[in-house]
């Protein structure tokens, strides 16, 4: 034997699922030494700036570099004349037609900051310096900045679709115009739901460095998708996937923001390449974070529905109009996932809804976390209260009566298999008190309300598959890597991830090392976004641990003149299957891999796609997820009537998550998105003139702090999914959903108002008094 | 012009043209990279650091008027390998996910602490609503300081 085994380790966390393990990278981030890509410093490094458009729409005539390239430390500009004009975009598989933005534009500038060209200089100084001589020509062109100005005859055009509808998605089934007639009730509303902005911490930061003679690209991303924002740029760049590494270092969050390829990625490696080599960094400021990075849709969310009177829900019809701002992004997908997440929470067979995803000359709407779901969300469950009030039944009751059920098929195919929605309810009904609160607190000006969702644990968006790999590789000394393509970006996927290699495997968690998203040494993945990642990539670690455990037993049984399958690895031990009974220590069994008489290198290695079919954007039919999570949550609210002020006492989320790799990232996936909830309910909108982003800084645009959160209940519904590894889903978005509508039907229950437009502000309680006075 | 800084207990003598903030000193100057920024305008508490104890946004503070004071970066805390009860909290009580507040996050809650390590729940909110989280991890985080109170004016031995 030549090196020590590591079974020092052994105590810690063996059998890690389902135990609250700390952050692999804890003690990195809480000293400071955790690098990310805005940490990077490198010798010779430049500094790279996007010249941006300041019009919201207009052609250009020219671009003159020359006073610019003149300057002294300046040593690259690109402009779309070094690129090969191709157009990138994020639903190319299902939308080839929304492939629609040049990463630097030549003809036309369609929203204010629209990239046109790149400089990269020795400093930040000189860098702006040259952008200032950067000298454009342009002609302006009348823009269109509302949704419903922008689809009418005769706007502004902004592409070649005619009234600036990129996409039009009829959702279809059955005949719910027939049913509507055999309702005792109808009810209509239109509710609006504003731009958010995913705003991480970290904003957008790249380093880029081309080495010309070798022709090999190195990216050093801060992404929620290493092999997504690989892909975009061979093909804009005309180059094979293997010219191109992306390394996604430690990401200071990205919330759905930073799921794309942006011009600035693509620029570094273009000013790389005619700065000789020399690598660049772009970091957005604060200001182009808000501005010119991906934002939530704003939604003008229609919905009608026609019920019995006894609760039951026989037909939804409905129009969503989304503000698509100057290009497609995710913006299809992110339409039809707010149509049609419905499915999966109520049972319906009746419906009707088209979705229009409109250019407008604002910034770039594409995916932020709840994708589609938190606008639907809002609309959705704040107008389940409205018909349960209608016909006056309790709002749970009425729930309970509609909602899907495990082991059911949708209307339009989705397979929900593990279902724990009624569980859920009851669940929240029971923690937050919910029937000796509701209704009885008027006096008090306290209401309670409730808001339910469901969430895909993936979805094939933009590509034909959506598998996740894993390589699980154990060292001699007994140490092991977990290679796996997924990116972590705050939520803990490295962690929980290892946690099941380490399960599968059969040893302890601290033999484990995680090294993520590498696009040249870790398997492909296609990123961490649809509360995929535990779910998806977990399923490949699984397998990656599995088989190397195999791989083990083979030696083991051989050495023994055992049969394999007599035999398995469970924390630490070699053991028989029947009885327990041990065999010998892991790290004999590894001794004897690496033995003189086998040599044998222990490689796992899993691949997962989840057993889903690809959706048929005509019909809306196709189950997009290989599992599907659930939850209820409850707001309990006081409203003071003087000032329209809303204080949310305390939230209830109790929420299916198939199990709990790991409880405390659970938790706090949950905290964060309540969180995240509130500040869309009350304060986070970004507001817009012109195509200007009037509150581009975390001034004006408010998000959640420490003072006035309320008291946040988690509780987890574990229902053991068959399909997941070790049961789990995922649950990284659905606890976002419900929460301004849970907020909104409290308000209502505390003081009979109804809010119908985001965000709850106190003028908007006032106003909504003194009309209910009258 | 020479800048006499004395950054974790360590003095430091610099060249600098007088108009450097401390954040770029520290990150730039220094490859100090644990100090981040988030907005370099003050809104995020991103870039907190600690002078004389008291917490302080880096990124409006010219280096050249903080010589002779008391300069604490996040890598300033730790003793040797061991960490200061404020780190070892908010590992323990699951208080990071992205991480990219909280180093700022932890130099507000050491700032706090030193001062008062008993603190109610709305003198931890008020010490701490200058640092974002955007990740919102904030009752993980309120529990980590909490905690780490405790330990602090038990003495480093007590077991949290």
């Amino acid at each position: 034997m030549a090196l020590t085994p590591k079974s020092k380790f052994v105590d810690q966390y063996v059998d890690p699922v389902g135990k609250s393990v700390p952050r692999i990278e804890g003690r990195g981030i809480v000293t400071g030494q955790l690098k990310y890509v805005f940490d990077v410093q490198m010798a010779n490094m430049l500094v790279g700036k996007m010249l941006r458009s300041p019009h919201p729409h207009a052609r250009i005539i020219s671009i003159d570099t020359s006073k610019a390239e003149a300057l002294p430390g300046v040593k690259a500009i690109v402009t779309a004349q070094d690129t090969h004009q191709i157009k990138f975009g994020s639903n190319e598989y299902f939308f080839p037609h929304t492939v629609d933005q040049m990463a630097l534009e030549s003809l036309k500038v369609r929203y204010i900051g629209d990239e046109l060209a790149a400089v990269a200089a020795v400093d930040e100084e000189t860098a702006d310096e040259a952008l200032r001589l950067i000298d454009v020509k342009y002609e302006i062109l009348p823009g269109v900045f509302e949704i419903e100005e922008a689809i009418k005859p005769g706007a502004p055009q902004i592409h070649e679709s005619l009234n600036n509808i990129a996409v039009i998605l009829p959702v279809n089934f059955g005949n719910p115009e027939r049913l509507m007639k055999e309702a005792d009730s109808v009810r209509e509303s239109r509710f609006w739901c504003p731009v958010a902005h995913p705003s991480p911490m970290e904003p957008h930061v790249c380093v880029g460095q081309w080495e010309t003679f070798t022709n090999k690209i190195t990216l050093w991303s801060s992404s929620q998708a290493p092999f997504k924002c690989r892909e975009a740029l061979a093909k804009t760049l005309k180059m094979d996937l293997n010219d191109i590494r992306v390394i996604k270092m430690a990401v200071g969050g990205g919330f759905g923001g930073k799921l794309e390829m942006l011009p600035m990625d693509f620029a570094a490696c273009l000013l790389s390449k005619k700065a000789g080599g020399l690598p660049v960094k772009i970091c957005l400021t604060r200001e182009e974070e808000f501005t010119t990075t991906r934002r939530k849709h704003g939604m003008i969310y229609k919905v009608k529905t026609g019920v019995k009177k006894d609760g039951t829900l026989l037909a939804i019809t409905g129009e969503v109009l989304a503000d698509g701002g100057a290009y497609c992004s995710y913006g299809p997908t992110v339409l039809a996932a707010a149509m049609m997440r419905i499915f999966m929470v109520y049972k319906i067979q009746h419906f009707r809804m088209t979705g229009y995803r409109v250019y407008t000359n604002n910034p770039i709407s594409g995916a932020m976390r709840g994708f589609g779901g938190v606008q639907s969300g809002f609309a959705i469950e704040s107008h389940m209260d409205l018909v349960a009030k209608d016909i006056g039944m309790d709002p749970i009751e009425f729930r309970l009566k509609n909602i899907t059920e495990p082991n059911t098929v949708t209307v339009n195919k989705m397979i929900l298999t593990t279902n724990g929605l009624k569980e859920c309810i009851e669940k929240a009904v029971i923690a937050s008190g919910w029937n000796q609160k509701r209704g009885k607190q008027k006096h008090l000006k306290r209401g309670i309300g409730i808001g339910i969702a469901a969430d895909v644990m993936g979805s094939k968006m933009y590509k034909s598959h959506e598998s996740a790999g894993a390589i699980v590789k154990v060292e001699e000394d007994g140490s092991v890597y977990l290679f796996t393509g997924a990116a972590d970006t705050g939520q803990g996927s490295n962690t929980a991830l290892s946690q099941i290699a380490a399960q599968a495997l059969g040893v302890s968690f601290s033999r484990i090392k995680c090294k993520a998203g590498d696009t040249e040494i870790t398997p492909f993945d296609t990123g961490s976004f649809a509360s995929r990642v535990t779910f998806i990539s977990g399923n490949a670690a699984l397998l990656g641990g599995k088989d190397a455990k195999l791989q083990i037993l083979e030696i083991v049984a051989k050495d023994n003149n055992l049969n394999i399958d007599d035999l398995d690895i469970r924390a630490e031990k070699v053991i028989f299957r029947k009885d327990n009974r041990v065999l010998m220590s892991f790290d004999k069994a590894l001794e004897l891999c690496y033995s003189f008489k086998y040599g044998k290198q222990i490689i796992g290695r899993g691949s997962y796609n989840p057993k889903t079919t690809p959706i048929d954007f005509r019909s809306g039919e196709g189950n997009v997820s290989g599992s599907y999570g659930f939850e209820a949550q409850i707001a309990e609210v006081e409203v003071d009537t003087d000032t329209g002020v809303v204080k949310v006492l305390e939230l209830w989320d109790a929420h299916d998550i198939g199990k709990a790799i790991n409880p405390q990232s659970v938790e706090g996936q949950i905290e964060g998105s309540l969180a995240m909830g509130i500040g869309y309910t009350f304060y986070e909108d970004l507001r817009f003139k012109n195509g200007r982003v009037l509150n581009a800084n975390f001034a004006g645009y408010r998000v959640p702090r420490s003072i006035g959160l309320p008291k946040m209940n988690s509780l987890l519904v574990e229902t053991d999914e068959l399909e997941g590894p070790f049961g789990a889903k995922g649950m990284g978005e659905a606890a976002l959903l419900p929460t301004a509508a849970a907020i909104a039907n409290a308000v209502e229950d505390a003081i009979g108002v109804r809010i119908m437009e985001l965000p709850i502000t106190p003028d908007k309680i006032i106003k909504a008094l003194k009309e209910q006075a009258m | 012009m020479e800048v006499n800084l004395t950054i974790n207990k360590k003095p430091i003598t610099l060249n600098l043209k007088g108009n450097e903030t401390l954040l770029e000193v520290l990150r730039d100057h220094l490859s100090l990279t644990g100090t981040k920024t988030a907005c370099q305008e003050t809104e995020c508490g991103t870039c907190t650091v600690m002078i004389n104890g008291k917490a302080t946004l880096s990124c409006i503070t010219l280096a050249a008027n903080v010589q002779g004071e008391e300069i604490t970066s996040i890598e300033g805390l730790a003793q040797g390998d061991v960490l200061h009860p404020v780190q070892q909290a908010f590992i323990e009580y699951g208080s990071v996910q992205c991480g990219f507040c909280i180093p700022g996050m932890i130099m507000s809650s050491v700032a706090l602490l030193e001062k008062n390590p008993t603190p109610t729940q709305e003198e931890i909110e008020y010490a701490l609503d200058g640092n974002i989280c955007r990740c919102a991890g904030y009752p993980k985080i309120f529990e980590a300081v909490r905690e780490a109170g405790k330990k602090m004016k038990n003495g480093p031995n007590t077991k949290i």
